[in-house]
């Protein structure tokens, strides 16, 4: 072989090489594209949902209320019948069972609504208001193009009777998307319209704030003793091997432990983000023992020898210069580790936190989901409603996952000091 | 001038493990005089001066025999508090290594942790005293808050003199101070260890066999291990007794 082609062949294994690289970054790229625009396309509706327009009279013979109504007797008021009947109002029915498919086109919550309405504007006694009711799922599939309308009757979940309802309403401009707030604010539900990730975004909150109060001061202690105090010897070989296979144990491992020590030993309450932060801070200590030490190994020992050179005693070197230092790495480190609890699953599982909980939990000791167990829970329902949801819950993950990833990079430029 | 002997090493052998880098070292150092150890790389000088003030410590596999005896005491005592002795003995390192903090923090963290000063006034005054002892006070003292990695690697030395001067220390190690600094840095901490040597007794190890002869009143010449010849820095530089000395300060070998 020539000279010339030796430079030939070095030359085109160097292309050849670039543009394998180029392609799989492509994949990857790929990948990532696919999985938003699945979730977006799929989960942007969920953040708005429909209202039907319905006037409500206030009347004062129709509520029951006498001359001069106490609280009581406006807490005592039937908000049921008094909404079915200006429910009624807003489509002439024939009989029982259409009025009863007009009512279905309203959330299963109508009564609440308006009673909340009402109990917050009281001064609206004996005047006609129009108010947005949310729709039920149903209507609200159909009315973001979720359903197809041209097939026969009994595979619809709305009824042809319904349709024209709800051709009515459109002609009438009765229907209007608003943004969804029950989505943030409220619990799980059996009704996808009224189902939010409240508790779920709660449960998780709590659950890692527990996480993060056990572990990180532990973790950061074990670091320092391992990576500065104690002595070099088999001993220390052995508990570095054994947090490294800690930090691979598949996370269901701890989910059994959670279940079998802090459920069936210890009693703590079931279903609670205090076991699951518990659980989660198991399965994270490792996953920050690790950058956390690697972090203090990058300390130069310059500033150790400088501290100590000066008459510092060991702990005044580690606690004033070298754990200071190491803070930027440290901190990632950990924000990195909590935002892989924050994506857990499979522990929850076991320790219950898969349980259906309505009510938005008020502290750690409540019941409460989590939001990629929400993710589960939605993804297994049978209701069209859910799909959005699941997949909008998955991107409210996924956005609390990127901002957490994001302070971690920017902790660790802003707080990186130069020390040579 | 009247030589009082501050350190009094006795037959001190150091190990590494299994490796012996120190034999039977048993060297005096004077009160108020500049010691100057040479001798060519790895030949035991530094860990040598790393005795005195008990850096060693912190290396797991080194081992201690002997004594090194400071003012008639001997540091390897049981009942030495290794971090008062380190407040007498100071040491500033080869490559300059000031804490990741402002100048005045740098200067001030050896009288804090000491309590040395009660206020901070008391505070203020330690530290413009001790970096005019270091020749840096008026290259510095309008940004004593700026980072005290900012300055140049020559003020960053003399940086590192402040802060070790700054607890009051008796004696001053110096571990090649000046290998990473340029010749004009060289000569300005050269004339800082000359005026230093009226309070503190100095030690430095230097591979310059022209430093050595400019700062120092005595040399030692370690040569793998052991201790060669020790005399006063004349008589070492003009009239070698040994002659692997002879070698070593003609350049020979080394």
């Amino acid at each position: 072989m020539t000279k010339e082609q030796r430079l030939q062949k070095r030359y085109s294994a160097e292309k050849r090489f670039k543009w394998y690289g180029i392609i799989s970054i492509c994949m990857a790229l790929l990948f990532v594209a696919l999985l938003v625009t699945k979730v977006l396309s799929e989960g942007t509706s969920a953040f708005v949902k429909s209202t039907i327009e319905i006037k409500l009279n206030f009347d004062q013979t129709a509520l029951n209320l006498p001359e001069k109504p106490t609280t009581e007797d406006l807490n005592a008021i039937d908000f049921y019948s008094f909404a079915i009947d200006q429910i009624l109002k807003t489509y002439p029915t024939s009989n029982r069972d259409e009025e009863k498919e007009l009512i279905k086109l309203f959330t299963t919550d109508f009564e609440f609504e308006v009673k909340d309405f009402f109990l917050a504007n009281t001064n609206l006694l004996n005047q006609t208001v129009s108010f947005k009711i949310t729709a039920s799922s149903d209507l609200d599939q159909l009315h973001k193009g979720n359903y197809a309308k041209n097939i026969s009757e009994d595979r619809r979940k709305i009824s042809n009777y319904q349709l024209k309802i709800y051709d009515h309403f459109i002609q009438n401009n009765k229907i209007t998307k608003v943004f969804n707030v029950y989505f943030f604010t409220n619990g799980d539900s059996r009704n996808p319209e009224i189902a939010g990730i409240g508790g779920a975004m709660l449960g998780s909150f709590f659950s890692i704030l527990v996480c993060l109060i056990i572990s990180f001061p532990i973790a950061l202690l074990a670091a320092v003793y391992l990576e500065e105090f104690a002595p070099k010897n088999k001993f220390t070989d052995f508990i570095e091997i054994n947090i490294n296979n800690l930090a691979a144990v598949p996370s269901i491992v701890f989910g059994l432990l959670g279940l079998g020590i802090l459920l069936n030993v210890f009693e703590l309450p079931r279903s609670t983000s205090l076991v699951g932060g518990i659980t989660l801070a198991l399965m994270t200590l490792p996953r920050i023992i690790i950058p956390c030490r690697a972090s203090l190994k990058a300390v130069p020992p310059s500033i150790r020898e400088a501290a100590l050179a000066v008459g510092a005693s060991k702990v005044q070197s580690v606690i004033h210069h070298v754990v200071p230092l190491a803070m930027p790495g440290t901190l990632s480190g950990t924000i990195i580790g909590l935002a892989q609890a924050l994506g857990e699953t499979a522990p929850l599982l076991l320790i219950g936190m898969v349980a259906f909980v309505v009510q938005v939990p008020a502290n750690p000791l409540d019941p409460s989901a989590s939001l990629p167990i929400q993710v589960y829970l939605w993804s297994e329902s049978a209701e069209r409603g859910f799909v959005e949801k699941t997949s909008a819950t998955i991107m409210i993950l996924l956005g609390f996952l990127i901002i957490m990833n994001s302070i971690a990079v920017y902790a660790r430029q802003k707080f990186e000091k130069k020390w040579i | 001038m009247d030589t009082k002997i501050k350190i009094k090493s006795t037959n001190l052998n150091v190990f590494y493990g299994e490796k012996q880098a120190l034999f039977d070292i048993n060297l005096d150092i004077n009160q108020n005089e500049v010691t100057a150890l040479i001798g060519p790389s790895g030949c035991g000088k530094s860990t040598f001066i790393r005795c005195i003030n008990r850096m060693n410590d912190v290396i797991d596999i080194c081992k201690i025999q002997g004594e090194i005896e400071m003012d008639g005491k001997n540091i390897y005592a049981p009942n030495t508090d290794v971090v008062s002795l380190r407040e007498k003995v100071g040491m500033v390192f080869q490559k300059p290594n000031p804490f990741p903090k402002s100048i005045y923090d740098n200067v001030c963290y050896g009288p804090k942790i000491h309590g040395i000063a009660e206020t901070k006034d008391d505070l203020d005054q330690i530290v413009e005293n001790s970096l005019k002892k270091a020749a840096l006070w008026n290259e510095v003292k309008d940004r004593l808050q700026e980072p005290g990695t900012s300055l140049s690697g020559g003020q960053q030395q003399r940086l590192c003199i402040a802060r070790a001067i700054s607890v009051n220390p008796e004696v001053i190690l110096m571990d090649e101070p000046c290998s990473a600094l340029d010749p004009i840095a060289t000569a300005k901490i050269e004339e800082l260890i000359d005026e230093l040597k009226t309070t503190f007794t100095i030690i430095i190890v230097t591979h310059s066999m022209s430093q050595a002869v400019r700062v120092s009143q005595k040399t030692g010449f370690f040569h793998l291990g052991k201790l060669i010849e020790v005399g006063t820095t004349e008589k070492i530089f003009k009239n070698p007794t040994n002659n692997m000395t002879q070698d070593y300060i003609t350049g020979r070998f080394g």
